[in-house]
């Protein structure tokens, strides 16, 4: 069995308790106008070419099938028309100057990899995370996966923004200790707009996973988690009201809120892949802003303790 | 002497803190250097004879870096010496009465004697440089084998210059018996020494041995000497003083000095003094200003007094103000060459190294009180560099300590300490034993009781002396060799003069690779080399070593060493119960990358031809930058937890560890043994040793210790320590060398990894830190160096990023290799850093 992968990062400090192997998924059922893995987003390999190891000598373009590469003085031209993926470029880059994201890897290599850390995940209370993109849309795979890794007494943590089946769920959850799902808007307009989905879905899917914690006691956790996206999420309104959704259904079942704060290090990753972001020019946030929806969030209702605000603020000089 | 990373290093400016007047007094004095009106610089000493010699060379070819400066160093102590009267009977004595003699003349009679303002301790000056103490014959031997067309010197310069690395019978690097003399007293080694000379019996009292007996016992009375001479100076002051606590300090350092070393010390004050002095003058006896002289576990064999004293009242920061005084005197180790450099003389190159906490029998722990009050010291003395301290961890260390440990990393932005792993280094220590059938001496009931010395060297204490730096071997010359069938290749020059050597066939003949089929046939030609070159350096450092037992005896020391009263036989000459020396392999990882990237190229992928490869080598990479790009990144690296790389690492270690186990210097004795330091040579041999086959071009930095080579390490710190570990032997249900561990170099390897701070940013991060450093214990090797990086070094990230292609910058929620951001983005994490001082 296979799954297609973007990356896999080591000591992971991030993606749930303890120190982690976090597996990132290729392809999203969202496409958020800030996605931080604007690459997570097309379940297709994609090339990209980073320009500070290129040496310029044009393999990739004389061994490119369609002809998609151009080497610029502005750097490397990928028709994304032209582009399909095939790697070829990526194989024969001398200097790994040419990358291809997403890369179809079975499932024994994949937690042979992971079982790697497991030192440390034991030491911690961490373990492995299954993230994205959406895992659940390759739900066989998600599915198999965490369970190979339970069969080996490690922790399993799965990241959802949880637009996906129910029956998804359904398969992947028996199989993971947490879940760490992501609440964006309580707002369905707001939602549809910067994710390009309604929220129903996603909020039904939450309250699913509650009902399974209390009926199979799987997952035993659930942590919810809010972007703190500028002119999007990032107001007081939508705080108080996500955190009124979650006390009023929720109750005690989530035991952690992180509200993640933005930060604008993936910009080069959209120049790789040819893309515009929208917040390219968006600052980090002020201390004094985390602050105080932070505290919004801890007087929302839900309990203040489990409220945490994560991330680098902007210094002001 | 510690693998440093001087690419990764920065030094944080931390400040002292929590200092009396008097020890911000001392501190700031000591700082001052050359400015200082009261030193502890080099002063030499003569026989006043025509012929006499006063430097051992010997003792610094170690040092590549004063190779150039040799003769004048010879020339400029003789010159600059003052000359000591002889004793009527001085040329009728043996070599070590002679020794032994002369150099407590200097000490206890000669030297200057003073007492700082406000300093708790005496023992000031201890540097000097005395003379060999030879007659003419002895001299006119020693020069020939020295200094002859084909003596030590020119073989040294020889083997340096083609890359091979060094070799040479150097001081230190061992823990003396400190532990032992406290509970002894020096009158209780004394008496002892006694009654060995005469239990020789009347006939023998001229045989080689009584005079080693002999000057042994001349040796012994140096400390009491010493001290007598600073008690007097003691109520000198005292008498002067008009200051009541002042005064009364004096009367009582005074009263400490009757006492001891001579006798046991009963209390706390009197252990540091008497360690001081009998410490001090090691560095005396050998002429070698801190050497990686160490002291072992202080806070275990202190504690008894540290505990007398808290019972009789002695207030908790006192006992801090008689520890920093201490610190203090250890540095000035440093002074010798105080003119020399812009900085007092202060290198980082000494190791006076304290050992903190570890295992006891059956694993439990054994930190104490004394534990974090030695921690408290380093935290509010720091920046300071001697004594340098390692923290022993294991499975059993209590959360307390990580917790300790890891507030002073976070606040330092890189550890004051080395980290040393316990069961790891154990593991190694085990298989020494097996190795050199010295189980009656190292075994389960007494491994625990092992220490580093100098920067992370493991040996047991007070009867070992290992020669922890003597040997530093390049494993990369031995893929040169097979890379030409037994030849350099590329024609070598003289690091002095500049001038090209004829190549030179120094290799053995194993075939024309070009011809080699498959990769085992390369990988058998270079293990070939690597024994080849590993009896070439044994062979190197034996003109030196056997140089040294002939002439340059050091009673004292041996009085400290159990072994060398027992077998009537000085250090020098292998004396101590464990003798044994230890070859350092330099270049490591580059060797293994190097034969990774072979097996890539020329063999699995087929690339290139082996034609093309050497090529490509003599050509310095240059106009193949297609193929040094391929060798560089697409050809699997070490320390990446790869198994596949992994297991060329095991077998490159396996290979060259089982060979040197073959080996014993001829004149001494002494087993060899394996171990992974590399000092500073991976820097400097960078410029001699030719292109390799990983990529690097010739004036590239080769691989440090047993860390991966720059830029390899792009799978993060837990993937790094994993390597290292499986490269060592890692872990084996019931077939370890020490439970379930192994490991190959009983000397340890240096290791170093950087964080970003922003690992220890709060609570929850910190424990995350302490769970990474638990899993070390568990996967990773014997000793690690810790660097937070800083804005400077991503400053210096942006200007060389091929070295820093591991550098991860975590901002919360995501990950990022800083040198594949964008640079205005670089600049913005770098100004958050400096601004947030994260």
């Amino acid at each position: 069995m296979q799954g297609r992968i973007f990356s896999i990062q080591r000591m992971s400090t991030e993606d749930g308790p303890g120190i982690r192997t976090t597996v990132f998924m290729k392809g999203c059922s969202l496409a958020c106008t800030w996605c931080h893995n604007p690459e997570s987003i097309s379940a297709l390999p994609q090339a990209q070419w980073i320009g500070s190891r290129c040496i310029g000598c044009r393999t990739c373009m004389e061994v490119c099938p369609h002809n998609a590469l151009e080497l610029t003085p502005r750097g490397m031209a990928i028709d994304r028309g032209l582009c399909e993926g095939c790697g070829r470029c990526a194989n024969e880059c001398p200097s790994t100057a040419m990358e291809i994201l997403g890369e179809d890897r079975s499932l024994d290599e994949l937690v042979g990899e992971v079982e790697k850390d497991r030192a440390y995940f034991e030491n911690s209370g961490g373990g492995v995370t299954i993230s994205g993109g959406e895992p659940a849309l390759q739900t066989a795979f998600t599915a198999s996966f965490l369970q190979a890794c339970q069969g080996k007494n490690l922790h399993t943590a799965l990241d959802t923004c949880g637009m996906c089946k129910p029956a998804a769920l359904e398969q992947i959850l028996p199989h993971a200790n947490l879940v760490l799902f992501d609440v964006k808007f309580a707002d369905n307009t707001l939602h549809k707009k910067f994710t390009g989905a309604p929220n129903k879905g996603i909020l039904d899917n939450l309250l699913a996973i509650n009902t399974f914690m209390e009926r199979d006691n799987t997952p035993q956790q659930l942590w919810i988690r809010t972007p703190l996206i500028p002119d999007a999420t990032a107001t007081g309104e939508n705080i108080l009201n996500i955190g009124r959704f979650l006390a009023s259904h929720l109750g005690q079942a989530f035991s952690r809120w992180e509200l993640c704060a933005f930060n604008n290090l993936c910009r080069d990753k959209y120049t790789r892949l040819g893309q515009v972001w929208d917040f390219a020019d968006t600052p980090l946030m002020a201390r004094d802003e985390l602050e105080s929806l932070e505290s919004v969030a801890k007087s929302s209702g839900v309990d203040p303790a489990i409220v945490f605000a994560t991330g680098a603020t902007r210094t002001e000089d | 002497m510690a693998g440093s990373n001087t690419q990764l290093k920065h030094h944080p400016v931390k400040e002292p803190k929590g200092l009396s007047p008097r020890i911000t007094w001392l501190r700031d004095y000591y700082f001052q250097g050359a400015n200082r009106a009261w030193n502890n610089e080099f002063t030499a000493w003569s026989t006043g004879t025509p012929w006499d010699e006063i430097y051992d060379e010997l003792t610094f070819y170690i040092v590549p870096e004063t190779y150039a400066f040799l003769q004048t160093f010879c020339s400029s102590f003789l010159q600059a010496a003052r000359n000591v009267p002889l004793c009527g009977e001085f040329w009728d004595l043996s070599l070590p009465e002679r020794r032994a003699w002369f150099v407590r003349e200097v000490v206890a009679k000669l030297l200057p004697a003073e007492i700082l303002p406000g300093d708790l301790i005496a023992g000031g000056r201890f540097n000097i440089q005395t003379s060999l103490c030879l007659d003419q014959k002895e001299t006119k031997v020693r020069k020939a084998l020295v200094q002859g067309k084909k003596g030590a010197r020119a073989q040294m310069k020889w083997f340096h210059d083609h890359g091979y690395g060094n070799a040479g019978a150097t001081s230190g690097h061992l823990i003396p018996g400190y532990e032992d003399l406290l509970k002894r007293g020096w009158k209780g080694v004394h008496d002892d020494l006694a009654s060995r000379l005469e239990a020789l019996g009347p006939d023998k009292q001229d045989s080689p041995g009584a005079c080693q007996l002999k000057a042994m016992i001349t040796a012994s009375t140096m400390p009491r000497d010493l001290a007598a001479r600073y008690a007097a100076l003691a109520r000198e002051m005292e008498a002067k003083e008009p200051d009541s606590a002042r005064k009364e300090e004096l009367a009582r350092m005074a009263q400490n000095l009757d006492h001891t070393p001579w006798h046991p010390p009963r209390d706390f004050w009197e252990a540091i003094q008497a360690l001081w002095i009998t410490h001090m003058l090691v560095m005396s006896d050998e002429n070698y200003p801190g050497p990686g002289v160490s002291f072992g576990r202080i806070d275990q064999y202190l504690l008894p007094y540290w505990e007398a004293s808290l019972a009789q009242g002695m207030d908790r920061e006192w006992g801090k103000e008689i520890l920093k005084c201490f610190w203090i005197h250890a540095n000035t180790a440093y002074d010798a060459l105080i003119r020399t450099g812009g900085n007092g003389g202060i290198t980082a190159g000494y190791g006076q190294l304290i050992t903190l906490s570890g295992m006891g029998a059956d694993g439990q722990d054994l930190t104490n009180d004394l534990t974090y009050l030695l921690l408290e010291v380093i935290d509010e003395m720091s920046p300071i560099l001697e004594p340098k301290p390692n923290v022993r961890l294991h499975a059993n260390t209590p959360d307390a300590l990580y917790d300790t440990i890891i507030d002073m990393i976070a606040e330092s932005q890189g550890a004051p300490f080395l980290l040393n792993f316990d069961e790891r280094s154990m593991a190694g220590m085990m298989r020494e034993a097996a190795k050199a059938g010295r189980q009656d001496l190292i075994n389960a009931s007494n491994v625990w009781q092992y220490a580093p010395v100098g920067c992370l060297e493991n040996t047991m204490a007070g009867n070992d002396r290992s020669g922890t730096v003597d040997i530093n071997l390049n494993l990369l010359k031995a893929v040169e060799f097979a890379l030409t069938g037994g030849a350099d290749l590329v024609p070598y020059k003289d690091t002095i003069m500049g001038k090209a050597y004829p190549i030179d066939f120094g290799g053995l003949p194993t075939g024309d690779p070009t011809e080699f089929t498959v990769f085992e046939e390369f990988f058998a030609a270079f293990a070939k080399q690597t024994r080849h070159i590993i009896k070439k350096a044994m062979d190197l450092y034996e003109t030196s070593e056997s140089i040294r037992a002939e002439f340059s005896p050091t009673p004292y020391l041996s009085c400290l060493v159990k072994g060398c009263a027992e077998k009537a036989l000085d250090i020098t000459q292998g004396g101590a119960e464990l003798s044994l020396v230890t070859i350092e392999a330099v270049t490591f990882a580059t060797t293994v990358d190097s034969l990774l990237a072979v097996q890539y190229l020329v063999f699995d992928e087929k690339l290139c031809t082996m034609a093309d490869l050497i090529q490509a080598l003599k050509d310095n990479w240059e106009g193949h930058d297609i193929l040094a790009a391929r060798a560089k990144f697409k050809a699997p690296k070490y320390g990446r937890d790869d198994d596949k790389a992994d297991a060329m690492a095991r077998k490159v270690m396996d290979l060259w560890t089982e060979e040197t186990w073959k080996h014993k210097t001829r004149s001494t004795g002494r087993q060899a043994r394996p171990g992974m330091l590399s000092w500073n040579y991976w820097v400097g041999d960078g410029y001699i040793l030719p292109a390799s086959p990983d990529g690097r071009p010739k004036g590239q930095f080769l691989s440090n210790a047993i860390c991966p080579t720059n830029g390899a390490d792009i799978n993060g710190p837990t993937s790094n320590a994993n390597s290292v570990g499986k490269a060592m032997g890692g872990r084996v249900s019931g077939k370890g060398d020490y439970g379930n561990y192994l490991n190959s170099l009983p000397n340890g390897a240096s290791h170093t990894i950087t964080f970003n701070p922003s690992i220890l940013a709060d609570p929850d991060h910190r424990e995350k830190f302490k769970a990474y450093l638990k899993g070390y214990v568990q996967n990773g090797g014997t000793a690690l160096q810790i660097n937070m990086l800083d804005a400077g070094m991503l400053r210096d990230a942006q200007k060389n990023p091929a070295d820093y292609r591991h550098l991860l910058v975590r901002i919360t929620g995501y990950n990022a290799y800083f040198t594949s951001i964008g640079k205005e983005l670089q600049n913005e994490v770098i100004a958050r850093l400096s601004h947030e001082g994260l």
